[in-house]
């Protein structure tokens, strides 16, 4: 995608995004959630061999210093990178233009960049039951020290496929294809109920 | 307080009354009681008919080994039935039934199948329905006229067809350490491992931890065991390394450590909290599993052992201790092992009689003796219950002498009066998780009993569940267990110390007393001793077959009582020891398993949506919606009043006369990018794409590896290493897959990537002879005349501030440009190309009316590409490259895949102008009474408005020589018979014209 100067993108989630709070609030509400709606979502894949170079461009753009290793990440509340497969990572930004800043320093010798600031969305699940409710979706450890703040995992619910990063003790940040989105959101709200949510 | 309610003692709330009904009749229970305990406090005896004898049945355990006292608990429309009353906490508002009775539980007509014991034998079905000829009934159709019968005679309860609102979860854990059963064992695992730092995960079926401490009476560290278990839950549940999951049962244990678990959540409330599930599936992962899952005691087998009021000692003695019920107030014994005598002497103190000890064994221990003088009970050493006496309640049994080392019964027999007979025949292991994870159990001679086997998985086992039957063993090997199980060294501690009643834990070698009358060995599926035996005359000498053939441990409760003592009158039948003769494999599940927590949150339609950028948009505008897949697209926007066909035919028609415009964004979208991108499509599609020019796209079509036509669509050259493959809606993810596995084995050293970006655009296909100028119209930054867009051009410029992406291709057949934008902006964009298009005419249109427009112009889809067609049969030979190799050049050439008789696409026009149907055979014969010789079939139709005729594309052997001939459509199903005319799939614009401009 070119640079956005253009009208604000629809949210996928918009007629079952319902601010306020939800379900059972026998012990307050213990899950938030939101839609993050970062400026830019972009994916770098490096060729084998060129990690390291991928990882210094993803430094020299972000300014984050990514850990070497699979599934390490990072994030500084604005902007937030993880390896999801190796040489494979997701980075976003607040802001718009990812893709065309990596793409000045991503040189074909060491890797590719795929924008999908507009085919992933992004959803925040935050509270004490974030872990509770997400390992009603997905067979992964989401034990603090099983998968640290930073950190990144691939993953599906049933057909759709994830990639969630921890961005917080309690709190993570989901990324989905688009079109699936509502159809996650609606059931990510269902599985909250039983511990109280609110959407903010 | 009832007459069999102590006023003291066990776990229950006496200050909170429960109301709920059995069979219709209010009862009051207390909280903390289960069904059967609320029942049996109230002095109910008659609980359940058996399976197949209509015999009257009442409690025999405490348990989920339970298999006589089965209900079916409603709550409202719906009925789950075969719940062990045992398991049934009950909550105020509690509705139960009995099952497998008519017209009531008291006077149940089927009992008169008493009376024909011998017919209803082992192999009854395969007798009466296979053999012998009565009249003109035989074998099966004999069978079909019982059949109805049969099935409202025998059984369990009957499951209900309302659906179930109750709400259902799933829940994925890991952890270090899954420790199963919460006794004593179970419970100094758990902290033992917690102590060493492990994430713990604690299950026990029950809804109280401590298994046997809660009823044993015993002390552990000077406090009543009961006191220690809850004191040791509280320690762990006060950490943040432990999870404790009562209610639940584990019920699986599978490859790699998986265990599968079923928690109750919600089953012992009168109302779930909002979003709770009454069930929960827990998938656990477990580095290491303890194993603390207890033993079961067994039935003895002797004549009536199955009436209302036999029952299981330990299961006396856990209504008195742990729910303050007496099981009655004569009260006899009947064993042959010590653990009775605790149960005898609990029921004393409780405020029972106890009237007599039997004990198969001559000689009796001073320890036992002593507890027998302690419950004031006479002791009958070396004798045996050879009958029982009453209806639906015991009054009486009675005694004979018995010599256990040949099983001769002496003498007269003796009658005594009692109320309660209860019964112990030593004790099995719970082994069930342990032979489900591996090997085979190991029979021990002096538990008379089978032992876990030598772990195959990550296991350890502790307490009773070893074998080791008393409680400081449990502690100890709990302790050990934990530690181990967490990783970590034993060393030496100071262990609690329990203070119990003596004992042996081992039996005398005795599961039957064989006298007059029915010995039952499998009670819920009415199996008795003689049955086994008559399996063994009529040749069964497998324990497979055994099982089989009399279906004992076959019932819900999967033999959790009978298969030892089954295994052991096989045994002595053949005349071979126990572990000769060997034990079944236990499967899943260790106890029943709602099906609903199974499918858990999914259920409907068991797919996500997917919704393209403008779904709202469609909703909003009148488009009537259709899956595809797991995606939503509009069929029609239909106008009130229209019939489906009406409005395709209205919006085909509209779009070649003026214009329209489809949504697109479900099609494949894939990057391919990187240096060695071109190549690799070079060897993807059957055409060269290394020569296409940046800025241009082209149509590539792809092959299986076995030559036959996989998918096709349009590639765009976004840059010199930049793609944007397209592939079709339904093979999307099997062309990344295709991708993906051919750079990952096959060609990895080639430099690409690929990335699904179906997501990140929107596209519109605007088409029709007013399409460029509507455009032109809205587009800003570009030219979009024939010379800055050409056929299969690429241009980028903006709508109403949003960058987009045009390219001049056509699936239509019409002057036709898809426009790609930023999928947030898709609705932007297309409510700007219909605002723009407003003056032309421009129409929106749906899946039928593109349908109709492919079909007019004999273009392929999923229906002709079909796995089983070539890029010949399709007639897209010219696009086989033959200046290189593709994946599928290799294979496509073989004999039977150029054979001149091979199934080819054509054109069908119906001479009768009646609609086609897809599916309908071709056929050359002019026979419709007899309509044969199929020499194809239709694969897509519709009315096309721009011929006024019912078309279709057909697959017709050797169908290009057919072209201009005719033959007839045969659809008997449908009825539909008549000529039609083959003709090329090219039905419209043959030239292009229309699409070219």
């Amino acid at each position: 995608m070119v640079e956005r100067q253009s009208p604000e993108p629809l949210s996928p989630l918009e007629p079952e995004f319902h601010v306020g709070s939800h379900g059972n609030f026998e012990h307050g509400v213990e899950i938030i959630l939101t839609e993050t709606r970062p400026g830019s979502i972009v994916q770098l894949a490096a060729w084998p061999g060129e990690e390291k170079k991928l990882i210094a461009a993803i430094r020299t753009v972000t300014g984050l210093a990514l850990p070497d290793g699979a599934g390490g990440g990072l994030s500084d509340g604005v902007k937030s990178v993880f390896g999801f497969a190796p040489g494979k990572f997701t980075v976003a930004d607040e802001a718009e233009g990812l893709a065309a800043a990596f793409a000045k320093v991503v040189t074909p010798a060491i890797g590719t960049v795929t924008d999908l600031s507009h085919g992933r969305t992004a959803i925040r699940i935050a509270g004490p039951k974030a872990e509770w409710v997400l390992a009603k979706f997905f067979a992964i450890d989401f034990a603090l020290p099983a998968f640290p703040t930073g950190a990144g995992r691939s993953t599906t619910h049933h057909d759709v496929f994830a990639q969630i990063q921890r961005t917080g003790a309690d709190q993570f940040d989901i990324y989905v294809f688009r079109s699936f989105a509502r159809s996650f959101w609606k059931a990510l709200c269902h599985a909250s109920e039983e511990v109280g949510y609110e959407v903010q | 307080m009832s007459p069999r309610r102590a006023d003291t003692g066990g776990r229950i709330d006496r200050l909170k009354t429960i109301r709920f009904t059995f069979d219709g009749t209010a009862y009051t229970g207390h909280a903390g009681d289960t069904l059967a305990s609320a029942l049996l406090a109230k002095g109910v005896t008659l609980y359940g008919r058996s399976f197949k004898y209509h015999r009257p049945r009442g409690l025999l355990t405490a348990g989920v080994e339970e298999p006589n006292a089965l209900v079916t608990v409603l709550k409202g429309e719906v009925r789950e039935p075969n719940i062990p009353a045992t398991m049934v906490e009950i909550h105020d508002g509690l509705v139960a039934i009995s099952q497998n009775r008519f017209p009531s539980l008291a006077w149940d007509i089927n009992a008169v199948n008493q009376l024909g014991g011998k017919i209803l034998s082992a192999g009854f079905y395969y007798k009466t329905f296979m053999g012998p000829v009565f009249g003109p009934l035989k074998g099966t159709r004999f069978w079909m006229f019982c059949e109805h019968f049969i099935r409202r005679a025998a059984g369990l309860g009957s499951a209900g067809s309302a659906k179930d609102p109750a709400r259902y979860g799933r829940m994925n854990a890991f952890c270090d350490v899954l420790v199963v059963g919460s006794g004593p064992a179970g419970l100094m695992a758990a902290k033992a491992a917690a102590d060493q730092g492990a994430r713990v995960m604690l299950a026990d079926l029950e809804p109280l931890f401590g298994g046997s401490a809660n009823w044993s009476e015993e002390t552990i560290d000077g406090a009543p065991a009961a006191d220690w278990a809850r004191r040791t839950v509280a320690q762990l549940a006060g950490r943040d390394n432990v999870r404790l999951l009562p209610r639940t049962t584990v019920w699986g244990y599978y490859d790699n450590n998986t265990l599968a678990a079923l928690e109750r959540v919600s089953d012992h409330k009168d109302q779930p909290v909002k979003g709770e599930p009454r069930h929960r599936y827990w998938a656990i992962r477990a580095k290491s599993v303890v194993l603390a899952t207890g033993a079961f005691e067994r039935p003895l087998v002797f004549p009536g052992n199955d009436r209302p009021g036999v029952m299981l000692a330990h299961a006396a003695e856990r209504y008195a201790n742990e729910f303050g019920v007496l099981p009655g107030e004569r009260i006899a014994l009947f064993t042959n092992n010590d653990s009775a005598y605790r149960a005898a002497v609990a029921l004393k103190k409780a405020g029972a009689a106890v009237v007599a000890i039997a004990d198969v064994r001559p000689e009796l221990s001073p320890e036992m003796r002593k507890l027998a003088s302690e419950a004031e009970a006479e002791i009958f050493a070396g004798h045996a219950v050879v009958a029982t006496e009453g209806g639906k309640a015991l009054s009486g049994l009675k005694l004979q002498r018995f010599d256990m080392t040949n099983g001769a019964l002496i003498g007269d027999a003796r009658s005594i009066h009692a109320d309660c007979l209860l019964m112990s025949g030593g004790w099995s292991p719970t082994i069930h998780l342990a032979s489900q994870a591996g090997a085979k159990a190991e029979w021990n001679a002096a538990r008379q009993a089978f032992l876990p086997p030598k772990p195959a998985q990550s296991w350890i086992g502790a307490g009773a569940f070893t074998g080791s039957f008393s409680t400081a063993e449990a502690i100890a090997e709990g302790r050990t267990a934990g530690i181990a199980a967490a990783g970590g060294q034993s060393t030496p501690s100071v262990l609690p110390v329990v203070e119990a009643v003596p004992g042996d834990p081992d039996p005398a070698p005795v599961f039957e007393i064989r006298a007059k009358g029915k010995s039952f060995v499998d009670f819920q599926h009415d199996v008795t001793a003689e049955d086994v035996r008559l399996a063994h005359r009529e040749g069964f000498v497998s324990v497979e077959h055994l099982k089989r053939y009399t279906t004992l441990g076959m019932a819900t409760d999967q033999g959790k009582s009978s298969n030892v003592p089954g295994l052991a009158i096989m045994a002595e039948a053949l005349g071979k020891p126990i572990p000769e003769v060997g034990t079944t494999r236990f499967r899943p599940p260790f106890a029943p398993v709602s099906i609903g927590s199974l499918a858990a949150e999914r259920f409907g339609d068991l797919k996500p949506e997917r919704l393209t950028p403008m779904h709202d948009w469609h909703l909003a505008n009148g488009a009537t919606m259709y899956s595809a897949g797991l995606w939503y697209r509009p069929m029609i926007y239909g106008h009130a009043g229209e019939t489906v066909e009406q409005a395709y035919v209205r919006e085909a028609k509209a779009t070649r006369e003026s214009a329209g415009i489809v949504d697109v964004s479900t099609l494949g979208k894939i990057a391919v990018q990187g240096p060695d991108a071109a190549a690799f499509l070079d060897r993807v599609y059957t055409n060269m794409f290394s020569t296409l020019a940046v800025g241009k796209a082209r149509y590539g079509l792809m092959l299986r590896e076995d030559g036959l036509a996989f998918d096709d669509g349009t590639t765009w050259r976004l840059g010199e290493q930049d793609f944007l493959m397209t592939t079709t809606t339904a093979n999307a993810g099997k062309v990344m897959q295709h991708l993906e596995y051919f750079l990952d084995v096959i060609w990895p050293e080639l430099k690409v990537h690929v990335t699904s970006v179906t997501d990140e655009w929107a596209g519109a296909a605007i088409g029709g002879p007013k399409a460029r100028q509507i455009l032109a119209a809205c587009v800003t930054g570009t030219s979009v005349d024939n010379a800055a867009l050409p056929f299969m051009g690429i241009v980028r410029g903006e709508i109403s501030g949003v960058p987009v992406m045009i390219c001049r291709l056509s699936f239509s057949g019409e002057m036709a440009f898809e426009v790609y934008s930023g999928a947030g902006h898709g609705t932007h964009v297309w409510e700007a190309l219909v605002e723009a298009g407003k003056p032309f005419g421009l129409v929106t249109y749906g899946l039928e009316a593109l349908g109709t427009m492919r079909i007019e112009k004999g273009h392929v889809t999923g229906a002709e590409i079909d796995g089983r067609t070539t890029a010949r049969d399709l007639h897209l030979d010219w696009m086989l490259s033959k200046k290189k190799p593709f994946i599928g050049s290799a294979m496509m050439d073989r004999e039977g895949l150029i054979a001149s008789d091979r199934l080819e696409l054509v054109g069908l026009i119906a001479l009768d102008n009646r609609p086609f149907n897809g599916g309908a055979h071709i056929v050359e014969e002019v026979d419709e009474a007899n309509p044969h010789g199929s020499i194809g079939h239709i694969t897509a139709c519709c009315y096309s408005p721009a011929l006024g005729r019912h078309i279709a594309l057909a697959l017709v052997k050797g169908g290009k020589a057919r072209q201009g001939t005719r033959a007839h459509v045969s659809d008997p199903l449908r009825n539909r018979f008549g000529p039609v005319e083959i003709v090329s799939n090219h039905f419209f614009d043959p030239d292009g014209s229309r699409m070219h401009g």
